[in-house]
């Protein structure tokens, strides 16, 4: 794909900046814990089972409840390029969470390794049963024509 | 395990680097089974597809594998506050990635030791993950 000679984001895309999503309730499973525990090869003593803790990378699992209906779609593909975790306290086995999501900006890039590309950037913030804020993830989702992308460095 | 305190960390200090292989397998492990994920992290024809060189590794794993090596040089009375990662080139699965870090700021914030690290993953020794981490650890003059 070559470079569109002006912003394939619309203003129906552009009205999707600062929509937040209700809150969607989150359960710290402990069987999400161990899978990734194990994966990692992570014998840290003070999140193994038994432990009522879960380790912080615990956030991964936390992802995928991401509602990928309210992300536009501009391109046709789309890869995380950016993450960012904050975590206020270690998350407990069993307790539930609310997660609120919401676009945060939507802006085109030229050039680089994808081509023409969009970059959705998206924040998610939890808070625990007694509404506290307890940890946030911020994504930005770089969408892409496969058609446009080449090899080598983003940069 | 054992304790880090914050006195004994130096500017500059290095981590000793560990390297780990991500796997299709691990992949769709990490996910768990019953989730849907982007098919290109277990299938490398989709993969190159979409415009790779085969089956993508996720970058959440990536996160985690970041997160864990930091945590684990924290010790046990440390804290990853932060993470925050840029993933700047693909990787690929079943190519070794290196974790690498190193200390480049530490100070005392609200009676906190707090420090932030560089981290990177090396794929081939180029850069394909560079990410700030922030950690809490404790401080000598406050043990009991």
């Amino acid at each position: 794909m070559t470079s569109p000679e002006q912003s394939l984001i619309t203003d129906e895309h552009r009205a999707a900046i600062g929509r937040k999503s209700e809150p969607i309730e989150i359960v710290v499973k402990e069987e999400d814990a161990r899978r990734i525990r194990d994966i990692l090869g992570d014998t840290d003593p003070r999140w193994a089972d038994g432990t009522g803790i879960a380790p912080p990378y615990i956030m991964a699992t936390l992802e995928p409840t991401l509602p990928w209906q309210m992300v536009p779609r501009v391109l046709p593909n789309g890869i995380l390029t950016q993450t960012e975790w904050r975590m206020k306290r270690h998350f407990r086995i069993g307790e539930r969470l609310k997660a609120v999501h919401q676009v945060l900006d939507i802006r085109d890039r030229l050039g680089g390794r994808y081509g023409y590309s969009v970059l959705i950037t998206m924040t998610t913030d939890y808070f625990d049963e007694a509404g506290e804020h307890v940890a946030s993830t911020l994504r930005t989702i770089t969408q892409f024509d496969p058609k446009g992308a080449r090899g080598g460095n983003e940069e | 395990m054992t304790v880090r305190y914050w006195e004994d960390v130096q500017q500059d200090e290095e981590l000793q680097p560990v390297e780990r292989t991500p796997t299709e397998e691990l992949a769709i492990e990490f996910f768990g089974r019953d989730n849907p994920t982007n098919p290109a992290f277990r299938d490398a024809e989709i993969g190159r597809q979409q415009g790779f060189g085969g089956a993508l590794v996720p970058g959440l794993l990536k996160l985690a594998w970041i997160t864990h090596f930091v945590s684990a040089w924290a010790g046990e009375e440390g804290r990853v506050r932060s993470v925050r990662a840029a993933y700047r080139r693909p990787d690929i699965a079943g190519r070794p990635l290196v974790l690498a870090g190193r200390v480049v700021d530490k100070r005392v914030e609200d009676g906190v030791g707090v420090v932030d690290l560089e981290v990177v993953t090396l794929a081939e020794g180029q850069p394909s993950v560079r990410a700030n981490v922030q950690v809490e650890l404790p401080l000598r003059e406050q043990q009991p």
